[in-house]
């Protein structure tokens, strides 16, 4: 299964990385498909495509601000979470992927 | 309620003021019982304590409080009058007085560092005007002193030493009497009543009569009876009541000036251990006669920051705070107390924690001072031999400390204005001249430019009454005013020039725009120089005299500037802003107003070669020499000195040592043919030094085997770290840009590993911090447990532009993997430790 997930936090300094690679590991581990955009101080790096969106069965967003442009996720089913969940409880978030 | 009894009228009352009889209430009450010839007295049957309804004072110090049962016994011809106008009194205009008690214990939350604030300490609050940190006990410096030659006279006649007593407490009460007719506000008059309330008191008489006729001299009668009312005042609970101590001093004071003339000589405190001297203000030589061996602190209420008291205790290093209210009474004599001058406050209660904090506090201090000189003494030379003068820009006492600090080889720009604005009359010679001998003192021989007043209807001073402009930029300022207020430049210029007897002053003129304004401004100087000569004043006769060159016009007649001044600075702002003809505060504009047009560095070229040609100096004081990007054109253009805020100054000197000045002058060259201006910002890229003075990380900041006990104390040990070498001159603020992310959610996250992070100016340079504890913390993790290792992150670059951000990401997800924090755990030293993570990162230690 393909999962796409965007990690963003106010400082973007430190955290919306760790969250990204919190995500990315774990998934990994349960077998999942991710890639992973992350919002933070140098602006979206690893930009998630219309291509991969649209073949993104889940889109996790760990955020605590808003998601720069969310329009792009129309369509697809979006579990949001405060980014310290991906921290604290990574296995919880991949729980509620439900098709 | 009242009886009859034996031989007196007597009635009791239970206070109802919430702030008990306090001296309002009281010096009304004494008013209306000498109103009758009969005997009244006070019992509070609280304290057993007796007193004369008759005396204020008394009446305060039987510390009548809310709820307080009370007898008032009468006796006397009069007594049936009397009791019934005191019982009206008590019954029904006592409760008219009652006011709320206020709270004057101040807690400093605000100020305060977090491991203070935890500790929940009390302090007083006031203003540092001389840095550093004191701890001792506290000795109150009262007026009330002999003056020394006297105090121990012998008194030739007890009638005549009455009769000054008697001629003292009349002319005290007359005085005041006068100033209440004079009265203008209902503040003024009840503080003028409640002082002659008390230089009427009957106790106070009484006690003074006492002493004399034990054969005490005048004086020392005031001195003794002052100390015992104080004394009987300040062991009240009530704040309202200690107040009155100060009352009484002051009327004691004002019995003394009488006796002995108003400016007789106090006799000097002496002081026997560690102290911190407590006293309302200073005189100069209140202070000289403190022994500075037990000196280390000066707390004084007074509120001024330029006294001759504090511009003395700042050149002694005292550490001295200004402006502490009620200080006299919020601190007991003999009571350990910190004055911590750093930050403004003084810590009353010495808890482990407090006494932790200053000891860790003092370490930190004595380690900034030996790391920071080591980075920045010395001149700056570029790599093939040039030598370049880096000089701070200055605005006040502050900023001038604050330079030497960082390195600076002089002051480049000593501004002037801010002793001319927010206030109602200009500076006077002598405030000015405290100023600028201080500025000469704390330069030790370096070379201190003093730009004469630069205002205008952008800058105005009430007093100056100057026109609103449509364009104060293009309008009446700078040299321009001079003509119409002489008398002001008159008495600068003879401050300046009396202040360089003391070191190595220089006068600079803003707004030069033509041969004349020159011209005259040295006739100015010339007749300042003849008035001090006539007066007998030293001055330094061969004062360096230079301009301001910011008027485009002044760049073009450079050949005969040069014949009348010694030496030039480049004030980058305004000559770009006239020379594009773009205003930089409008954003319409802001693209045209650059520094980098290949124009205007074939101006500044120009200006610097010609004045180099007829042998002069030009040094470059504006914003552009600010910018450490600059720096390779500043060293093409082969400017003598460059001059910009004192913090940047390290940085800008290894810059410096890491560039060529051929290669520069060559860039240079380059960058004033660019067609584009792409093309002279890639140029510009290519020409800065490589390396950094300033690594994002080094082994300085990596601590390990740390004692902190709470997460505030390892953050105050991280912030100290950065305070230690240079990353950082303002650790509150750097501190709470770190709290206030920390406010959010902890960013401890998991694993015993926290991540702290800010984006601020408070670091001078984009920084890596560790520290790794020898006993976990709590932090607040996310799966609770506690943390043995703290990485943080301080940004300082702005987001996009950071070059560093790379690597901030790249360290965010290596902590994420349990190998590379195995590592981190693992290692023992800070040397490993630093050269792992640089490793890691790819990122150079140098």
């Amino acid at each position: 299964m393909k999962i796409v997930a965007v990690t963003a936090c106010p400082t973007g300094i430190a955290h919306t990385y760790m969250a990204a690679a919190r995500l990315e590991k774990v998934a990994k581990t349960l077998g999942y498909e991710i890639k992973v955009e992350t919002q933070g101080a140098m602006g979206i790096e690893n930009r998630l495509t219309e291509n991969d969106i649209r073949q993104a069965k889940f889109a996790i967003f760990a955020v605590d601000i808003a998601v720069e442009e969310r329009e792009r996720f129309n369509g697809v089913k979006v579990i949001q979470v405060p980014l310290q969940e991906a921290l604290k409880d990574p296995h919880s978030i991949f729980a509620k992927l439900q098709p | 309620m009242t009886q009859r009894a034996s031989a007196s009228l007597e009635f009791a009352f239970v206070c109802s003021l919430s702030a008990g009889l306090h001296a309002r209430p009281a010096s009304h009450l004494a008013e209306a019982a000498n109103e009758f010839t009969s005997e009244c007295f006070l019992t509070n049957l609280r304290t057993g304590s007796v007193a004369s309804l008759k005396s204020v004072l008394a009446i305060i110090s039987a510390d009548v409080r809310q709820s307080d049962r009370c007898i008032v016994r009468i006796s006397g011809a009069d007594e049936q009058a009397a009791h019934a106008t005191l019982l009206r009194f008590i019954e029904h205009v006592l409760p008219g007085f009652d006011v709320p008690l206020t709270v004057s214990a101040i807690s400093g939350g605000g100020v305060l560092p977090r491991v203070l604030q935890i500790a929940d300490v009390k302090c007083c609050i006031g203003s540092s005007v001389s840095s550093g940190i004191g701890q001792g006990k506290v000795m109150l410096l009262t007026g009330l002193t002999l003056p020394s030659a006297l105090s121990e006279r012998a008194i030739a006649d007890r009638d005549l030493e009455l009769g000054q007593i008697k001629r003292s407490i009349a002319a005290v009460r007359a005085r005041i009497r006068e100033k209440l007719a004079h009265s203008k506000s209902s503040t003024e008059t009840a503080v003028l009543q409640a002082d002659l309330a008390i230089a009427s008191d009957v106790s106070l008489a009484q006690k003074l009569i006492e002493h004399v006729s034990q054969g005490k001299s005048a004086g020392r009668a005031v001195l003794e009876a002052g100390e015992f009312f104080i004394n009987l005042l300040r062991r009240s609970d009530s704040d309202y009541i200690r107040e009155r101590a100060l009352d009484v001093e002051e009327i004691c004071l004002q019995l003394l000036q009488e006796i002995y003339g108003v400016d007789f000589q106090a006799a000097p405190v002496e002081l026997r251990e560690p102290s911190v001297v407590v006293a309302e203000t200073l005189a100069p030589q209140q202070l000289l006669g403190l022994d500075r061996r037990w000196l280390k602190a000066l707390v004084l209420e007074h509120s001024g920051a330029t006294s001759h008291a504090v511009v003395l205790a700042r050149s002694l290093g005292i550490p001295t705070l200004v402006g502490v209210r009620n200080a006299r009474l919020m601190l007991s004599p003999g009571q350990e107390v910190v004055v911590d001058a750093i930050r403004g406050f003084v810590v009353t209660q010495l808890s482990p924690a407090v006494q932790r904090f200053y000891e860790r506090e003092q370490r930190t201090l004595a380690l900034r001072q030996e790391y920071l000189p080591l980075q920045t003494t010395g001149p700056a030379i570029t790599s093939d031999g040039r030598t370049v003068e880096v000089a701070a820009n200055a605005s006040s006492y502050e900023d001038l400390s604050l330079a030497f600090e960082h390195g600076a080889d002089g002051i480049g720009l000593f501004r002037t204005e801010m002793a001319f604005l927010r206030r109602d009359h200009a500076p006077s010679e002598d405030e000015q001249f405290a100023i600028y001998s201080e500025a000469a003192r704390v330069a030790h021989g370096r070379p201190v430019i003093i730009r004469t007043f630069d205002l205008g209807a952008d800058k105005a001073a009430p007093y100056l009454n100057l026109p609103v402009e449509q364009n104060p930029f293009l309008g009446y300022r700078g040299v321009r005013i001079y003509a119409e207020h002489r008398e002001l430049l008159q008495a600068q210029l003879r401050a300046i020039l009396r202040a360089s007897a003391f070191g190595n002053i220089q006068i600079m003129v803003p707004m030069i725009s033509s041969l004349e304004q020159v011209v005259q401004f040295k006739m100015e100087i010339s007749e300042a120089r003849e008035d001090l000569a006539r007066k007998r004043i030293a001055f330094r006769s061969d004062i360096r005299i230079g301009i301001m060159v910011e008027v485009p016009s002044a760049g073009f007649i450079l050949d005969q500037l040069c014949a009348e001044v010694d030496f030039f600075s480049l004030g980058t702002n305004d000559l770009n802003q006239y020379f594009l003809a773009a205003d930089r505060d409008n954003p319409k504009v802001t693209e045209l107003s650059n520094v980098l047009h290949p124009g205007f560095l074939r101006f500044l070229k120009k200006i610097v070669q010609e004045i180099h040609d007829a042998g002069k100096w030009v040094g470059m004081c504006g914003e552009m020499a600010a910018e450490i990007r600059h720096l390779p054109l500043l060293v093409g253009l082969g400017l003598d000195e460059i001059s910009l805020p004192a913090a940047g100054i390290p940085a800008v000197k290894s810059a410096i040592s890491r560039l060529s000045a051929a290669d520069c002058e060559r860039a240079l060259n380059e960058m004033m043919a660019c067609r584009e201006k792409a093309e002279l910002e890639e140029l510009l890229k290519q020409a800065q030094p490589s390396g950094s003075a300033q690594p994002l990380l080094s082994k300085e900041l990596v601590l390990l085997g740390s004692e902190s006990k709470n997460k505030e104390e390892a953050m105050q040990e991280i912030v100290d770290a950065f305070y230690i070498a240079g990353r950082t001159d303002d650790r509150r603020r750097l501190e709470e840009a770190l709290w206030s992310r920390e406010a959010g959610y902890s960013t401890g996250f998991g694993y015993g590993f926290a991540a702290p992070h800010c984006k601020t100016e408070a670091v001078t340079a984009d920084t890596i911090g560790v520290l790794k504890l020898s006993r976990a913390i709590e932090w607040g993790s996310v799966d609770s447990e506690p943390v043995n290792m703290i990485i943080l992150f301080a940004m300082r670059e702005p987001h996009l532009a950071n070059r560093h951000m790379q690597v901030f990401s790249k360290l965010a997800r290596k902590l994420m993997n349990e190998e590379f924090r195995g590592h981190l755990l693992a290692i023992e030293n800070a040397h490993d430790m630093a050269t792992y993570l640089a490793q890691q990162l790819e990122i150079s230690l140098h």
